[in-house]
């Protein structure tokens, strides 16, 4: 009876051994590294001069308190050269997300689409390695005072190889949505 | 069936007479393992010798005129296992043989059963050739071949069990005696243990639910191993499955030892690889779908006079792929994956091995230290203590392929210790006491799924248990209290911190008449409740794969649920024709469930999602499982199964969602006789018909799911099977096919049938060697 008194105290003290690995944990979130809060459009003026964002920021992520939308403000008859700019502001510093867009273009492509009567033609997207459409740069070209909507949408092609041809249409099932303004209504285009 | 353990004591007499060639006489006798009856007819051979006999009426036989020499003894008996035991003749010997049964179906167990202190209400196992049947495949889909158990999956490669409709954290599952406690949160988080370690997979429901929580709302799902050996000598086996579809081996071996220099010592090392490459449909395969697993598992026992001890060590480690074509960026995409009739191409096609992203990681260890005491009345008293540390990352498909961290990983770690004193059984009553301690700790990172947080649990139990002549009561009662408390740090600083106090009562009360051999019937009444879980108090965020913003709610109340269940068995005397009729009516008070909220979608910068929350209700899960076994002619047998169940939403007066079909099987089962050589062999057909759930929430308040259920499916499956014995080396051959046909269909319960088929032809090899040294 002593030796099990002895095996038994063997395991306790195995057991011990285990109690003092858990303590209370208080961890700061390390948000998902793929969660873009905020979408940029640069636009600079072909004829100079400073440039101006507009932006669709969602700063606590998914959830929580709704996205906000600047409308987008053009004068006629101007050409623009737009740049996108994708962040992730739940990241400590802010992560500049269209970086990896850059690095990984074979896989990503954006598509601006307006609607009808939006005097505004978004054309000379850069291309991505293999030579297909990209949409991180590109130049927009407005005509006559008009108001509208644009909505700007990044995909995903989650396929190996990725397989991005430049005939894909934006609703191609190679490709999956990463970013669309699509959810609250696009940005507001006022020309005048 | 109780144990599979061959108790063989060889009892030496004579042990002063002078050894004389070819005058010993072996004699022995047979009894059934479990039951203790004598068995009449079994076969007994001698190998070496061709020489056979059957045993007399009070189980006894007798070989004459035996030569010294080393031979294999062969023991078969008519719905037992065959054994083969090693006997080496220097003098005249006996033998005793226990053989345990062969068939894991509910209506032998039933029948035979007689001890009042193992026998519960509801109880269905599956062991011996059933289980066989099912190696290779998950512990899921194993217990899936159990009437009234179906399968959720998500995939080919996700799989977890649904008892009587109820799933997740509604059933609990025991590890060789320890509450498994991983990530059970979602659907897509299957069990995390390895099939190989179990001898025995056994679902319980009434009184015996009570001695591992009082939230067994769904069932207690038992993971038995096979006792450490007994008597001195080793035995190992190897068991081999290849499969044809995703060309998927799976090894398994297992070695076990007593030593003869210390026999109070007694170990086993088992260990499992599996792997599978890209799973395919009838039509195409699937990218990425592949999986691999490495399992060990080491089990010491010490066992002296009234002390016994037993430590045990099991390793999970699995990777499972998730078919790309599933990856879904918002309601948008997945309408339109829903509309294709098959995945895009660029995710079919490849035959690989190779897991990419998106995947799942998760490990699972298990310490467990069990000791038991005898004291000199009879009682037994033991203490259990158990460590699990679980491990689950998701790797999501992200935007950088140099991103290799896993999107969310989730570290679970749960300590627990139980005390449980059972009394020696004394004028037909045999009571359980217990009291468990557990304390619980999660912390997580990456994606928000459920917050980091600690848990203390104190549970108690009493069950006593009677036992008279025709007559079993057993009754019991259990309380336990919770206390969560969880945290939650934003990266914008804010702090979401919440303390949840939860205390659960349930009781359960049994009875069982068998008015003679042939009947068998019982009752029972349970009342469980279950706590809400940290996921369905605190889920916040977007849930990939479905397309769902998911929403979890603070002010959640326990879920109770009064569960009435009946059965009946009957085996005619000749056992030529056994039938088990159940029936169940579950009536869960403030059941969670996930409600859509189909007009209020959450906008996010990813899309718009379709807002689900986690809501109460009362509810109503009624059913029936119903199983016969037919002899149609010599060596042929006919099973039929069915179930049914209709689980309603009783404050709206609507179906729940999600619930399993009702199904209906046939396997028509042809067992050869045995001879020299072969033994146990048999080939057996299943057809399963898979009605269409029509049973499913109106849309009248809004969408509640995206694509009406499937059709209704029929699928065949084959088996064959025997045991070739070299000498004292048996191998166990097997070849069979599931889903033979290879049928195009989808399942209801399946996350992926908005994508894409169910999995076609399997063809599967399987061998075992086993190995068997006593000494």
């Amino acid at each position: 009876m002593k030796d099990n008194l002895l095996n038994f105290g063997a395991f306790l003290l195995l057991y011990a051994t285990f109690f003092t690995s858990c303590k209370k944990v208080t961890v700061v979130e390390d948000n998902d590294n793929e969660v873009i809060t905020t979408l940029l459009v640069r636009l600079t003026a072909t004829t100079g001069g400073a440039f101006v964002d507009f932006k669709f920021d969602d700063p606590d992520g998914p959830g929580g308190a709704a996205p906000t939308i600047d409308q987008i403000n053009l004068a006629p008859n101007k050409t623009y050269n737009a740049q996108i700019i994708l962040l992730n502001k739940t990241a400590t510093p802010v992560d500049t997300s269209s970086i990896q867009v850059k690095e990984e273009n074979i896989a990503h492509r954006f598509y601006f689409e307006t609607t009808i009567g939006t005097n505004l033609t978004i054309s000379n997207l850069d291309k991505d390695d293999d030579g297909i459409s990209l949409g991180l740069l590109s130049t927009w070209t407005t005509g006559a005072a008009s108001t509208g909507k644009i909505g700007i949408t990044l995909r995903h092609y989650d396929g190996i190889p990725p397989n991005k041809a430049e005939a894909d249409l934006i609703s191609s099932s190679k490709s999956s949505t990463d970013l669309t303004t699509a959810s609250i209504g696009d940005f507001s285009v006022n020309i005048q | 069936m109780k144990q599979c353990i061959i108790f063989a004591a060889i009892l030496f007499f004579g042990l002063f007479s002078q050894a004389q060639v070819c005058t010993n006489t072996v004699n022995g006798h047979v009894e059934d393992a479990d039951t203790k009856e004598k068995l009449i007819g079994a076969t007994i051979q001698i190998l070496e010798l061709n020489k056979e006999t059957t045993s007399t009426a009070n189980g006894d036989f007798v070989f004459d005129n035996i030569c010294e020499g080393n031979y294999s003894l062969i023991i078969s008996h008519v719905g037992c296992v065959t054994v083969t035991q090693k006997l080496t003749i220097k003098k005249s010997v006996h033998v005793e043989i226990f053989l345990p049964h062969q068939k894991g179906t509910l209506n032998t167990v039933t029948v035979t059963s007689t001890k009042a202190t193992t026998t519960s209400g509801f109880k269905k196992e599956l062991s011996g050739k059933l289980l066989e049947q099912t190696k290779g495949l998950t512990i899921s889909e194993a217990l899936s071949k159990i009437n009234g158990v179906t399968l959720l999956q998500t995939g080919s490669t996700v799989s977890k069990p649904i008892i009587h409709g109820l799933h997740s954290s509604r059933i609990l599952t025991i590890n060789n005696g320890v509450r498994q406690e991983g990530q059970q949160w979602g659907n897509e988080h299957a069990p995390e243990i390895d099939p190989f370690i179990a001898d025995k997979l056994t679902v319980i429901k009434g009184v015996d639910e009570l001695k591992y929580g009082s939230d067994a709302i769904g069932g207690v799902i038992l993971v038995e191993p096979k006792a450490l050996r007994t008597t001195a000598g080793f035995a190992a086996e190897l068991n081999t499955v290849y499969f044809s579809n995703n060309r998927q081996y799976v090894v398994s071996g297992m070695y076990e030892q007593q030593l003869k220099a210390i026999p109070a010592l007694s170990f086993r090392v088992q260990g499992t690889y599996k792997k599978g490459a890209n799973s395919a449909t009838p039509n195409y395969r699937l990218n990425n779908t592949g999986s691999t697993e490495n399992n060990f598992s080491l089990t010491s026992g010490y066992k002296k006079n009234n002390f016994s001890s037993e430590l045990f060590y099991s390793r999970f480690d699995t990777k499972l792929g998730i078919f790309k074509g599933s990856h879904i960026g918002n309601i948008t995409d997945l309408k339109a994956a829903i509309a294709a009739n098959k995945p895009n191409d660029v995710f079919l096609g490849e035959d690989t091995y190779a897991i990419g992203r998106p995947y799942q990681a998760v490990t699972h260890n298990l310490i467990k230290s069990k000791t038991i005491v005898e004291t000199k009345n009879g009682d037994k008293i033991s203490f259990l203590l158990s460590a699990q540390f679980n491990n689950r990352s998701e790797f999501d498909i992200v935007r950088s392929s140099r991103n290799t961290s896993p999107q969310l990983s989730l570290d679970i770690r749960t300590y627990a210790e139980e005390l449980v004193w059972e009394k020696h059984k004394k004028n037909n009553f045999v009571g359980t006491a217990g009291a468990s301690f557990v304390q619980q700790n999660n912390t997580y990172a990456g994606r928000y799924f459920i917050p980091n947080y600690n848990l203390y649990s104190y549970g108690g139990y009493y069950v006593e248990k009677w036992q008279k002549n025709k007559w079993e009561l057993q009754g019991g009662i259990r309380y336990d209290y919770k206390n969560i408390q969880t945290n939650r740090l934003k990266f914008n600083g804010t702090v979401i911190d919440y303390g949840f106090n939860f205390s659960t009562l349930a009781s359960s009360i049994n009875a069982i008449y068998k008015p003679n051999t042939n009947w068998r019937t019982n009752i029972a009444a349970s009342l469980a409740s279950r706590a809400p879980q940290v996921n369905e108090l605190l889920s916040d965020g977007i849930h990939h794969g479905t397309a769902t913003y998911e929403l979890g709610d603070i002010f959640l109340e326990t879920e109770k649920a009064i569960n009435i269940g009946a059965g009946i068995t009957y085996q005619n005397d000749e056992k030529t024709f056994t039938a088990e009729v159940n029936v169940y009516n579950n009536n869960i008070n403030n059941f969670i469930f996930r409600q859509p909220i189909p007009n209020e979608p959450v906008l996010t910068i990813a899309g718009a999602f379709p807002k689900i929350i986690y809501n109460q209700t009362n509810a109503v899960l009624r059913g029936i499982d119903v199983s016969t076994t037919t002899t149609i002619a010599k060596q042929v047998d006919v099973n039929i199964k069915y179930s049914m169940l209709r689980a309603t939403n009783k404050n709206i007066n609507d179906w729940l969602i999600l619930m399993p079909a009702d199904r209906v099987s046939a396997e028509l089962n042809y067992t050869f006789k045995n001879n020299h050589f072969f033994h146990d062999s048999y080939i057996a057909t299943e057809v399963q018909y898979v009605f269409e759930q029509t049973r499913v929430p109106s849309d009248k308040n809004g969408l509640q799911d995206y694509k009406a259920p499937p059709g209704a499916y029929t699928i065949v499956n084959l088996n064959a099977s025997t045991i070739l014995h070299f000498k004292n080396f048996p191998i166990t051959f097997a070849v069979g096919a599931r889903n033979l046909f290879n049928t195009a269909y989808r399942d209801y319960l399946d996350g992926f049938r908005y994508f894409t088929d169910e999995t076609g032809r399997n063809l599967f090899v399987r061998l075992k060697f086993s190995l068997t040294h006593s000494k």
